[in-house]
């Protein structure tokens, strides 16, 4: 109702003033209300914008009704809160009343209000923002922090600092347009930490109670974050320094932190023995952080000393110097284009370029290897390093290759070619062995040779020419008897029988004269008679010196059939002293003579001293003539027994009286006791033909007719004779034993030519150095006929 | 006809590196200067080059010879050496023997080419054995260290050397 009323009033005055209005003036205009704000919910104030006035100064009224009653009241209090407005105080603010304001005009004709507002305190509330911002940096560990401070709105009262506000902050970097928004609670002062430095930030906090709304924003305070810590840059370090092909060298250094501002870097350099730093000369060429050093600034043999300096804002840093000598830091770059070849060369592989668990390849710019496993894949690298002083280069990129594996069917191949040419090759060597076994053999190990008669043409004998080989030989008579042809023994043998007739020559020298015999093994058949050992050991007394000679036994003889009294006669007995030496008026004792082997001749039985002769001559050079006369001290190893005799002058002297009787006497050699060994020789026979006296003896060399001769050695009184020959004396004489069952002519020696002339001493001549005892008859016939083989000696009768 | 001394550069290295590394702070010192340096040796390539070959076996000469007595001190003064090793002992008398070796070489080599006599100028006299023999350890492990390294250094003078005038006169430069 009294709004009505209210506005009916204002109806008629809004009339009566345009009616008045007319006059030129009239009653203001609607004033306006603005707003209504409570700051604290316990006061609050309105404002209100006024109309025209009407050209008349006008009256401001504010009326003012709560919803719960009728009564208008008016503004309490005009001026608190500035012109036009209305500020109701505590008393008159009911929070939840709502409040229906009006604002009237007066002037003089009129007046005018306005539209009524309702006003709900708690739905005004706004407070005033905060004052007193502050704001505040702190760095710490280049960490930027804020602290932003301020204060609640003031109030008009004191009570309202109770009021609890909560607050919000926002901030943002200058440049920046959104805000950041931060809630910041009920206290009154906030710290930002993530804030960028070195930016300017704008900061505003506005405040709220638990009701109304925010308050406006505060005004802007700015502030500016510092940058952080602006530190010098750490210390770089350098790296390496290289020298590809040592003329030029590159440093390479890695800088450290730059302590947030950009650094420069700067490497200096000084030369051993020089004060002055340099710069590096070219920083670009070798990339980044690097210094090149050209030719012009390198030089070998001198140190550098380099280091490098960081340099900011803040400051400087400088590296550990680092001493290089350029020769001393060579690294060439890898090698390159490689090929990898393989050659298939007749099982063998050859690959090219390839150093693999690392060969060393030397200075070639290629390489074969050989023995690859076949079916294998090779991995291939290489690299190389200047003369020795350098470094090693980097590896090259690998390189793969692959060895096949099929070249076993060439090996196949040749395998079996060579089995097939082997396996012929066998063949023929076998069948050749077959063919020519003998030959072979033969030829491999030669036979050891039969004994042949030396001197004698076994071709001659079978082509039955016996009267050219009779008279070759100068014998007659031929063939001989088959007696002879029995006695022509193959071989000596050595009997062990109890006679030991023929004993081996004993180192000891023996009073005995020994008569050692010596068989060789000459291949030159020996007669019958001609055996080759047959050496009866003469009985002779005297002392003997003991001769090398070994003296086949002479039963050998036996066994080849012959004439038992050859064996008996021709038994020798080393042990028996001479005994015959006294009464046999043979000469037992002969001599076979051994001639060296190398006597291939034997044919001259005729002269027995050619043999002798030759025999000495071709015995060793020691060898002397084994009959040695006293004056003569030759070594004797001619293989002719010796017997010394004492009794040479005995001898000779029953040798003198009995002139039919031969003596022989041989005068051993004195130094016989060195001839230690007697060439195996043969022995030979010589048959001795009974020599008268004012004959010249002959001696014939016994053959393979002395089976005839045999006889004749067996019987006695035959012209010839077979007597042994004991020594040969200076290559000529022949001393021989007389045969002295038959009545032996003296033998007599004489120089004997070349011819079949037998040397013998004679008795009476007693040229010669020696002269020849009988031996004693006894002996004679326990030795039966002596007789010498000739062959041996003979001299080289073609 | 010519000799190597390949053989001492790892030898020396060897020497040096064993006992004075760089970190006992001896190559900061050790440039203390040889005592070949009076010998004005060519010092690249081309310097070397551009010698003649007379006056190059002149001074390589002249080097071997005045290493020729600091080798026989180093040999036997190497042995005082507490806790060296074999290897350096025997090392070091290979090594005199080697320089004598080449010496004799080098001066027969001269002799043919010089159809004068050799001279003896180039020749630098060594006054350090008593460096070697100094009672401070350390003292005189830096005196061998610098010696070892002026050799290494000399050895790898004259081997290059070498290397040149066989190039020039056996492959005629094209090497």
């Amino acid at each position: 109702m009294k709004p009505r009323l209210i506005s009916s009033a204002q109806i008629i005055l809004q009339l009566a003033l345009t009616a008045v209005g007319l006059t030129g003036q009239s009653y203001p205009g609607k004033p306006q209300i603005i707003r209504c704000r409570s700051l604290e919910k316990e006061t609050f104030s309105c404002w209100w914008k006024p109309g025209s006035d009407g050209g008349l100064p006008s009256n401001y009224t504010l009326f003012y009704s709560k919803d719960s009653e009728e009564k208008i009241y008016e503004c309490p209090d005009y001026l608190t809160s500035g012109p036009n407005s209305c500020y109701f105080d505590k008393n008159h603010t009911n929070p939840w009343t709502t409040y229906i304001i009006t604002v009237m005009a007066t002037n003089e004709i009129g007046s005018n209000s306005s539209d009524p507002q309702h006003v709900d305190v708690t739905s005004i509330v706004q407070p005033d923002a905060p004052v007193n911002l502050s704001l505040e940096t702190n760095t710490s560990a280049n960490v930027s922090y804020l602290w932003a401070k301020w204060s609640p709105p003031p109030l008009a009262d004191a009570s309202s600092n109770s009021h609890v506000y909560h607050y919000e902050l926002r901030l943002k970097p200058e440049e920046k347009e959104e805000w950041e928004t931060v809630s910041v609670g009920m206290q009154t002062h906030y710290e930002v930490t993530s804030l960028q430095a070195g930016a300017k930030y704008i900061v505003q906090v506005r405040c709220m109670l638990d009701l109304g709304e925010w308050s406006e924003w505060s005004l802007e305070r700015r502030i500016q974050i510092p940058k952080g810590e602006c530190l010098p840059p750490a210390k770089p370090t350098i790296v390496k320094c290289r020298s590809p092909e040592k003329e030029t060298f590159t440093c390479w250094w890695k800088p450290a932190s730059d302590g947030g501002l950009s650094t420069n870097h700067t490497l200096l350099y000084s030369k051993e023995g020089e004060e002055k730093v340099y710069e590096c000369p070219d920083y670009k060429t070798a990339g980044p952080n690097s210094c090149y050093f050209d030719k012009k600034h390198t030089s070998f043999w001198t140190i550098y000393n380099i280091t490098v300096r960081a340099t900011n804002e803040m400051g400087s840093n400088v590296s550990d110097p680092h001493y290089v000598d350029v020769t001393y830091i060579v690294q060439p770059d890898p090698p390159v284009n490689i090929t990898l070849e393989l050659k298939k060369i007749w099982m063998e592989w050859e690959v090219r370029m390839l150093q693999s668990f690392t060969i060393s390849v030397g200075q070639q710019t290629q390489c074969k290897m050989f023995s690859l496993n076949p079916g294998k894949r090779y991995i291939v690298q290489i690299h190389c390093k200047p003369d020795h002083h350098g470094l090693w280069s980097e590896w090259s990129p690998e390189m793969y290759i692959e060895v096949p594996t099929d070249f076993r069917v060439k090996d196949m191949v040749v395998w079996i070619i060579v089995g097939v040419l082997s396996s012929l090759i066998c063949l023929i060597m076998s069948w050749i062995m077959i063919l020519k076994g003998y030959r072979m053999m033969a030829f491999i190990l030669p036979p050891v040779p039969g004994p042949k008669i030396k001197g004698i043409d076994t071709h001659l004998l079978e082509t039955g020419k016996s009267e050219e080989l009779l008279s070759a030989l100068g014998c007659h008579g031929f063939p001989p008897t088959s007696d002879c042809e029995e006695l022509l023994i193959e071989y000596l043998e050595v009997e062990d029988s109890e006679d030991q007739q023929l004993m081996p020559s004993h180192d000891t020298p023996s009073k005995n004269t020994r008569i050692i015999l010596k068989e060789t093994d000459n291949d030159s058949g020996r007669g019958s008679c001609d055996s080759p050992s047959l050496l009866p050991v003469k009985c002779r007394e005297s002392r003997s010196l003991p001769s090398p000679l070994q003296t086949q036994d002479v039963k050998a003889k036996e066994k080849k059939g012959r004439k038992g009294s050859w064996e008996t006669q021709c038994t020798a007995s080393e042990q028996k002293t001479l005994p015959c030496n006294n009464e046999s008026t043979k000469s037992c004792t002969w001599l076979a003579v051994q001639l060296p082997s190398n006597q291939p001749a034997m044919f001259a039985y005729h002269s027995t001293v050619d043999a002798f002769k030759i025999t000495l001559n071709t015995t060793n050079m020691n060898s002397s003539p084994v009959l040695v006369g006293n004056e003569e001290n030759h070594q004797s190893l001619y293989p002719i027994a010796e017997t010394v005799y004492d009794d040479i002058e005995k001898k000779s002297e029953m040798a003198n009286s009995k002139t039919d009787q031969i003596t022989m006497q041989v005068r051993q050699n004195q130094h016989n006791d060195k001839s230690p060994f007697l060439n195996p020789k043969l022995m030979d026979y010589v048959e001795v033909h009974k020599v008268r006296q004012d004959e010249e003896p002959t001696l014939l060399l016994k053959q393979k007719e002395s089976s005839r001769k045999s006889k004749k050695c067996t019987v006695p009184g035959t012209s010839k004779e077979y007597t042994k020959v004991s020594t040969v004396v200076d290559h000529h004489i022949l001393v021989l034993l007389p045969d002295q069952r038959t009545q032996h002519p003296p033998v007599s020696q004489e120089p004997v030519a070349e011819t079949s002339q037998n040397p013998q001493q004679s008795q009476t001549e007693k040229n010669t150095s020696y002269s020849m005892t009988t031996p004693s008859d006894s002996r004679r016939d326990t030795s039966g006929s002596d007789y010498m083989d000739p062959s041996s000696f003979m001299p080289s009768f073609k | 006809m010519y000799l190597y001394l390949h053989y001492e550069e790892p030898v020396c290295a060897d020497l040096q590196d064993e006992r004075y590394a760089q970190g006992r702070g001896f190559i900061a010192k050790a440039v203390n200067g040889c005592h070949t340096a009076s010998l004005t040796t060519p010092e690249d390539k081309e310097q070397a080059q551009q010698i003649h070959h007379e006056d190059l076996l002149n001074l390589i000469l002249g080097v071997l010879r005045s290493w020729n007595d600091p080798l026989v001190h180093l040999a036997s003064e190497v042995q005082r050496i507490k806790e060296a090793p074999e290897t350096i002992l025997w090392k070091a008398v290979e090594i005199e023997e080697q320089n004598k070796r080449l010496l004799e070489g080098m001066e027969k080599i001269v002799g043919r080419v010089h159809s004068g006599e050799v001279g003896n100028d180039i020749y630098t006299p060594w006054e350090g054995l008593p460096s070697l023999q100094l009672a401070d350890e350390d003292s005189r492990l830096f005196a061998f260290y610098n010696l070892l390294h002026c050799l290494r250094r000399d050895s790898h003078k004259i081997d290059n050397y070498l290397k040149v005038l066989k190039c020039r006169l056996i492959h005629d430069n094209n090497c």
